[in-house]
């Protein structure tokens, strides 16, 4: 089982873009595109799209980084795994919870450090790595996208995010814990 | 509510760096001061102008847990270390930041005056008949504010790599648009985007639906679903651009753009690379097994998301900023 899955990851992962160029920039030829004039137009706008999201992408990282760097992930918690341990959630995976909307490479060092401690195949493993797996790094998405728009008003954005994240993390436990007994 | 959050992120982490450094300070946590007894195996001795050792340092568990008061501390200390003696007798140990370096000094590197180092002063160095073993009391330089200087280093570094992660997305943003441009002109998207119209035009009542946008979401959708970040993210910035050309309000955002970003955040993958990949690293016996459960979460998180979204758009708090509903 474990070396089909393996399989098919390699085979999306090798032949999914060639594919998708392929077919893509092949129709378009087929349709009587200019393809190389048209695709250089169209990738012009790669550059002001990249550096306009710039001062978004800094402002969300850096107060993200103050929060990380100065231990308030431990305060956060101690102060909260009372009430997540009510809905089943071990208070180690906590820290997964709250990182994961918050930072890609910061979950994913969480997630590694929790499955080497407590092993990839025990409950917390298991509940980690299918954290990790049931969210995006919310603040990042919210941060590039809208940036790309130049977005300043989020409007109901981060609520709407911080809902789906928490339902999210809550899915994760309850799902993990059904299968586990 | 993003203003909130930023201004409460920012300012958490500045108090709570703060408490934690006075708590340092008050039970120097550090040990400060504090000369703390150590064995060397030697591996290296030079002598020439001064004296020079090399070697590994051993310190018990028990001895460090308890000199450091931690509870559930590091197994025996095992640390390469660098003693040197200048011929006016006085000895300096230095102990570079490695792989089987404690936790604890790690953390306190952040405090000291170097940044891949611990140095300190040597008192009390017995060197045996061989040169093999060396027994010293040794005294790390004091450490003070490490939470602050963290604070300091994280915010000037992740400012810096904000801009790599930005210029990294140059090319790969380039390429995807250069395709999405011919196959806007193929007539392709209009295939894919006719085929899923009926489910477009209930996420996205604003929306035309034969709207440029509407391709740039599906492929973006699809590239999400099928694990290929590197296409998604360029593809999703494009249907931000889009969606962007129908606000009526630029600025502020629409709600088609809340609710694109609500299944983007959702993070529903057919099949979660990262993280399988991650555990069969670690040797898990099954890793896939986190498949199921993730499509699950994800998929709770992404409807959630949704619904969020239609619901939210309604409150007169988010409604008083937009023109109109488009």
């Amino acid at each position: 089982m474990a070396e089909v899955l393996r399989d098919i990851i390699n085979i999306i992962a090798v032949f999914a873009i060639p594919l998708i160029l392929l077919v893509f920039l092949g129709w378009g030829f087929f349709k009587k595109v200019k393809v190389y004039e048209v695709f250089v137009e169209g990738a012009k706008d790669g550059f002001n799209t990249a550096i306009r999201i710039i001062p978004y992408l800094v402002a969300m990282l850096v107060a993200i980084a103050i929060f990380r760097a100065s231990g308030a992930m431990e305060l956060l918690t101690t102060v909260i795994a009372p009430i997540t341990s009510l809905f089943g959630m071990p208070p180690e995976t906590l820290p997964m919870a709250i990182m994961r909307p918050l930072s890609g490479s910061g979950s994913l060092g969480i997630m590694t450090e929790l499955m080497k401690t407590h092993g990839p195949d025990s409950l917390i493993g298991v509940m980690a790595s299918t954290m990790y797996g049931s969210s995006e790094t919310t603040f990042y998405v919210l941060a590039v996208y809208f940036g790309a728009a130049n977005i300043k008003n989020t409007r109901h954005a981060v609520p709407v995010g911080i809902i789906a994240d928490v339902v999210g993390m809550l899915a994760a436990v309850w799902i993990v814990n059904l299968i586990w007994k | 509510m993003l203003n909130y959050i930023w201004i409460s992120l920012i300012a958490i982490g500045i108090f709570v760096a703060v408490g934690n450094d006075v708590r340092d300070e008050i039970q120097n946590t550090y040990r400060n001061g504090v000369p703390l007894a150590a064995q060397v195996e030697v591996r290296q001795y030079t002598s020439g102008t001064g004296q020079r050792w090399e070697g590994v340092l051993v310190i018990p568990a028990a001895t460090f847990n308890s000199f450091y008061s931690i509870e559930s501390g590091s197994a025996e200390v095992h640390q390469p270390v660098t003693i040197t003696t200048l011929e006016t007798g006085k000895s300096s140990i230095t102990l570079p930041i490695g792989d089987t370096t404690p936790v604890l000094w790690k953390e306190m590197v952040k405090g000291g005056s170097a940044k891949d180092k611990l140095s300190g002063k040597v008192f009390d160095m017995r060197v045996s008949q061989d040169n093999r073993m060396a027994q010293l009391m040794f005294e790390i330089e004091p450490i003070h504010f490490v939470k602050m200087k963290a604070v300091t280093q994280a915010a000037l570094d992740i400012a810096g790599t904000a801009v790599n992660i930005a210029l990294g997305l140059i090319g790969i943003m380039a390429l995807w648009l250069g395709v999405m441009k011919v196959a806007e002109e193929a007539g392709l998207l209009k295939v894919l985007t006719r085929l899923l119209t009926p489910i477009t035009r209930r996420l996205f009542p604003d929306i035309p639906s034969d709207h440029p946008a509407v391709g740039a979401i599906i492929m973006n959708v699809a590239a999400n679903m099928l694990g290929l970040s590197n296409a998604a993210t360029p593809l999703g910035l494009k249907a931000m651009e889009e969606l962007n050309k129908l606000n009526p309000k630029i600025g502020t955002a629409t709600n088609a753009m809340v609710t694109f970003l609500a299944i983007n955040t959702g993070g529903l993958v057919l099949i979660p690379a990262t993280a399988i990949a991650v555990r069969a690293t670690i040797g898990s016996a099954n890793p896939g097994i986190i498949i199921g459960t993730s499509i699950v979460g994800a998929g709770c998180a992404t409807v959630a998301g949704v619904i969020a979204s239609k619901l939210l758009q309604r409150l007169p708090r988010y409604n008083k900023t937009e023109v109109n509903n488009g």
